[in-house]
């Protein structure tokens, strides 16, 4: 994996564990909190990619909210 | 006359499911689909030459080869856009390195000034902020209606005799704005200004003749004419070309390298050479000219009625379920074939909205991008904020489309706006 592609999919977890579960639009808020982290464009493309390959790997569970879109739950900590 | 489902048939990606589900691309404003003509010219090379092509490099049957089917394809190239001569085609890897040759390599005084928009992609404004900035020169900004139309008094207040050169988008990839090209021109020239217009939206779409528009410089990206990832071209009037200064520089851009007195004195070739530093994309090159001879076949002409058609099925539908915002203006005519939207209400990010109709769809995967599309001052602009998670999805149309993939998005939205409600 990239060190940029790495820094995204930490940038999610540590938003998770922060707000879990969190929606979009709550992630691309929180980005700001880690900046070094959090990488990429403003449009947030990366940060999807990111959460999309978590979801895959099992770690977090993606739900459709209808009016407020998609909210991610972290289901397990990869570092414990 | 075109045989639509005919074309469709070369795009093998269409006729496949995808994790079961048909897909609908209404992404090619960022990447076109590659017909089965395109791979197949590349394949060619790729099979039977794989050799080095450019000015006298290597003369033997496979290098002579490469280099005369190169040099045919820069001549496709030529012709699809009108250019005097095959001379003033510079291979690039894309429309954003084209820009970037002309911005860096542009004789400016600190005391002359470079025109853009607001509306610009950052491909079309960064390359000249990045010069003014190291001149000392004057980046001005003509701003872009709220619409995203061009605004012409505002043009006319911001170019001066001391402007340089005025860098344009000619169509929108946000807003899908056509700028009036022909009188952008004419108050450039008017006052000693070169143009150089942004063709990368546009080109693929619509017939462009650089000699009837008079346009000084071009750029367009192969890759969203059919053709292959990486390859652009940039034209240049010819003796615009020459004053140009040197890009990259290294090998197959010079004539001779002197070495005297313990001096090195480089003697470069003319253009377009003198811009192709390297060993180049000969697979890709000849691919683009099998993607404009592809095009030329189904006539430009046709492509744009077509895409006129859809285009407005495509706006007036997103529009009358009166819950989306449109970026750019409301007629059809005025716009290229694509629609940039959001949610007027809800607080749903943008990439929800493209990711609910890749994902989401019981029987298609509809691909839009999101996002903010490398234009955030025209966004910041209108009171959108990038930095704040503002931005849009868009769809974007080209020859493989259907009006029935056009139903099945409207369809879709309208559920999609019924259950955001």
């Amino acid at each position: 994996m990239s060190d940029f592609k790495e820094r995204n999919v930490q940038c999610i977890l540590e938003i998770l564990k922060k707000k879990n579960p969190a929606t979009t639009k709550e992630i691309m808020a929180m980005r700001d909190l880690f900046p070094d982290l959090c990488a990429g464009c403003s449009s947030g493309g990366d940060v999807i990619l990111a959460v999309k390959q978590l979801v895959e790997e099992g770690i977090v569970q993606r739900k459709w909210m209808a009016e407020e879109g998609f909210e991610w739950k972290l289901l397990s900590d990869p570092a414990k | 006359m075109v045989v639509w489902s005919r074309i469709r048939k070369d795009f093998p990606v269409l006729n496949e499911l995808y994790e079961g589900k048909s897909l609908i691309y209404f992404d090619s404003a960022c990447m076109a689909l590659k017909p089965v003509q395109v791979w197949e010219a590349m394949e060619y090379y790729y099979k039977y030459l794989g050799a080095c092509g450019g000015a006298g490099r290597s003369t033997h049957s496979l290098g002579i080869e490469t280099s005369l089917l190169t040099e045919e394809a820069r001549q496709k190239l030529a012709s699809f856009i009108n250019a005097k001569s095959s001379n003033e085609i510079v291979w690039t890897r894309n429309a954003t390195e084209g820009l970037n040759i002309v911005a860096a390599t542009l004789p400016i005084k600190k005391d002359e000034n470079v025109v853009t928009t607001s509306l610009e992609h950052h491909s079309g404004m960064l390359p000249f902020f990045k010069k003014c900035q190291e001149t000392g020169s004057e980046l001005r900004i003509v701003n872009a209606k709220p619409d995203g139309t061009f605004d012409l008094t505002d043009f006319e207040e911001k170019i001066d005799d001391k402007t340089k050169i005025v860098s344009f988008v000619h169509a929108s990839n946000l807003t899908g704005t056509i700028a009036p090209l022909e009188y952008i021109v004419k108050i450039a020239h008017e006052h000693g200004a070169w143009v150089v217009s942004d063709e990368a939206q546009y080109a693929p779409h619509n017939k462009l003749d650089v000699r009837k528009l008079d346009v000084d410089f071009s750029v367009l990206s192969v890759h969203k004419a059919c053709g292959p990832t990486g390859v652009g071209v940039l034209y240049g009037k010819y003796e615009l070309l020459e004053k140009l200064g040197m890009f990259l520089v290294g090998g197959d851009v010079i004539e001779d390298v002197v070495y005297k007195d313990g001096k090195i004195i480089p003697k470069y070739l003319p253009p377009p050479h003198k811009f192709e530093a390297g060993l180049q994309n000969y697979g890709g090159m000849l691919g683009a000219g099998a993607a404009v001879d592809y095009l030329q076949k189904i006539g430009m002409d046709n492509i744009h009625k077509r895409e006129q058609t859809f285009s407005r099925r495509l706006l007036e539908g997103v529009l009358e379920l009166e819950k989306f915002e449109v970026l750019g203006p409301l007629d059809y005519k005025q716009r290229a074939a694509l629609v940039s939207f959001r949610p007027k209400s809800g607080s749903m990010n943008h990439n929800d909205v493209t990711e609910y109709f890749n994902e989401m769809l019981p029987h298609n995967k509809i691909l839009m991008r999101s996002g903010n599309m490398c234009v955030h001052p025209f966004q910041y602009q209108i009171g959108m904020s990038p930095a704040q998670g503002d931005g849009v999805t868009r769809a974007s149309l080209y020859i493989y489309n259907t009006m029935e993939e056009i139903e099945i998005f409207l369809t879709a939205l309208e559920n999609f706006a019924k259950a955001i409600d």
